[in-house]
């Protein structure tokens, strides 16, 4: 990938490995050309969140208020659906996989202009290229995590399918959540080989994610049983995650490295809660229940996890450099503060305390990108002040 | 004409780091190869993942480092490769020591 990056244009050609010399003269460049599809995806998260506060009453303008029903496939396949999908084909550095976000991001843009029709086959289209893009790293690492990693892909795309044949939203979630927990996990599931777990502990996760992936084909014979199947595996892999994961040892470090690890074991105590309440509730739509048990686990699980790695991530895919800052603990602490207010209020049937968890928890997104945004502008004002200093990572 | 040796080309790969773990990349042990000629700095570097999207961000990085110490005219050359592939044996003993274990014998 040495050569790709260099190469002003081609950019995405090269695969990994092929990867050779570097034209000497060049410089590191922002990838901008990549910022469009990013921006595809910020579009379904403000629509999203905008369709979300519209649900819980909070006064939206009409445009927003549209995307309300369009709530939950914004923010899975919209926003996280474009934002793995991009960084995934970042990484195999494959021109097709690029497909992956463009599609979504366009059924995000059917959805919001009334064509909403087209817009799950889109996004089954887009789910097809993340698994086959997922698929491709196997050639070049044959490791279970990668396959992990291919398995939780093919997630979305299955459970956008159940969707297009018909199913419901609610019964189509667990499949979108396995895509974003599984995909997670798998990663972790990686870095965890800094600090091998034991073949027994393998063998246990293998179990876990068996069980997840049984609950979601069990489901449409026992919905409710399999849901609290479903939630029981997600308590199981937080211990998983909690025992095994590379955070416990990061977050002894120091600056960007702890706030990561920090998210990470702040998001895996939302992932042992909501899959907790689902275990005792079952996914029953309209219940405080159902919105607790989604809510601590997309913002306080999957969110938290993104807080931590926009600061890496960001940079990987517009190669723009985001140095660390510890305010980017304020925006943390004001996501995990709401999201445990709106599930005080679900548990308590205190509809004003939910309602006010997720205007928080609104908050706490439009703070983290500006804080982002800060971060980037900063930088880019300091570098051009001392003329060709090259400072650290990102 | 090239002023550094290995070490030279190793020390300057040690402020690589993987922010995710806080861990430089010559301690992961992702550096499989460093050959140094009179016009050219070679180096075999490997990712712990394939499917992860920080490996240009810290190719790009190692080659800055490289870049700022090495002069002008001298070819740098960062070879991305997945064979053989990286496991965690490879880390050095300080790393493993910061992850909190020891190697199997």
């Amino acid at each position: 990938m040495s050569a790709t990056r260099q190469r002003p244009g081609g950019a995405e050609s090269a695969a990994p490995g092929a990867a050779r010399a570097a034209p000497r003269a060049a410089v590191r460049r922002p990838a901008f050309e990549r910022l469009p599809l990013l921006l595809l995806g910020f579009v379904a998260l403000l629509a999203g969140i905008g369709g979300g506060l519209a649900r819980l009453a909070w006064p939206m303008p009409q445009a927003v208020a549209q995307a309300a029903a369009w709530h939950g496939p914004l923010m899975v396949c919209g926003f996280f659906g474009v934002v793995i999908s991009l960084e995934r084909a970042v990484a195999v550095g494959r021109a097709w996989a690029y497909a992956a976000p463009l599609l979504a991001g366009v059924g995000t843009a059917l959805a919001l202009h009334g064509l909403g029709g087209w817009a799950p086959l889109l996004y089954l289209a887009a789910g097809i290229v993340l698994a086959l893009a997922t698929l491709s790293v196997l050639q070049h690492q044959r490791e279970n995590f990668v396959v992990m990693l291919a398995l939780a892909a093919a997630l979305w795309p299955l459970g956008t399918a159940l969707w297009i044949g018909g199913a419901a939203l609610h019964e189509v979630l667990p499949w979108w959540l396995g895509f974003l927990v599984l995909t997670i996990a798998g990663e972790r599931l990686e870095l965890s080989r800094l600090m091998p777990p034991s073949p027994a502990a393998l063998r246990l996760f293998a179990l876990i994610v068996a069980a997840l992936l049984a609950a979601l084909a069990a489901a449409p014979f026992a919905a409710q049983p399999a849901a609290r199947g479903f939630g029981f595996g997600l308590v199981l892999l937080s211990c998983w995650l909690a025992r095994c994961d590379v955070a416990r040892r990061t977050v002894l470090q120091r600056g960007l490295t702890r706030f990561i690890a920090l998210c990470l074991l702040a998001g895996y105590v939302w992932l042992a809660l909501g899959g907790a309440v689902m275990v005792l509730a079952g996914l029953r739509p309209g219940t405080p229940a159902y919105d607790a048990a989604l809510h601590a686990l997309l913002l306080g699980f999957v969110f938290s996890m993104v807080f931590g790695h926009a600061p890496i991530i960001f940079p990987a895919v517009l190669r723009v450099s985001l140095p660390y800052h510890p305010v980017f603990y304020a925006p943390l602490a004001l996501l995990h503060a709401s999201v445990a207010l709106r599930l005080l209020g679900d548990a308590l049937g205190a509809y004003g305390l939910t309602r006010w968890g997720a205007l928080g928890s609104a908050l706490a997104l439009a703070a983290f990108i500006a804080v982002m945004a800060a971060a980037v502008l900063r930088s880019r004002r300091g570098r051009r002040g001392v003329a060709p200093r090259r400072s650290g990572p990102g | 004409m090239n002023t550094l040796d290995d070490d030279g080309v190793r020390e300057l790969l040690s402020a690589v780091i993987d922010p995710e773990v806080g861990m430089n990349i010559v301690e992961l042990g992702l550096v499989y190869g460093i050959d140094v000629s009179q016009e050219r700095v070679h180096v075999l570097l490997t990712m712990t993942s394939a499917a992860c999207p920080m490996t240009e961000m810290i190719v790009d990085d190692a080659y800055e480092r490289l870049a700022a110490a090495l002069p002008p005219e001298t070819e740098i050359d960062i070879e991305l490769v997945w064979e053989p592939p990286w496991t965690p044996e490879r880390m050095s003993e300080a790393a493993r020591i910061v992850f909190g274990w020891h190697p199997p014998r």
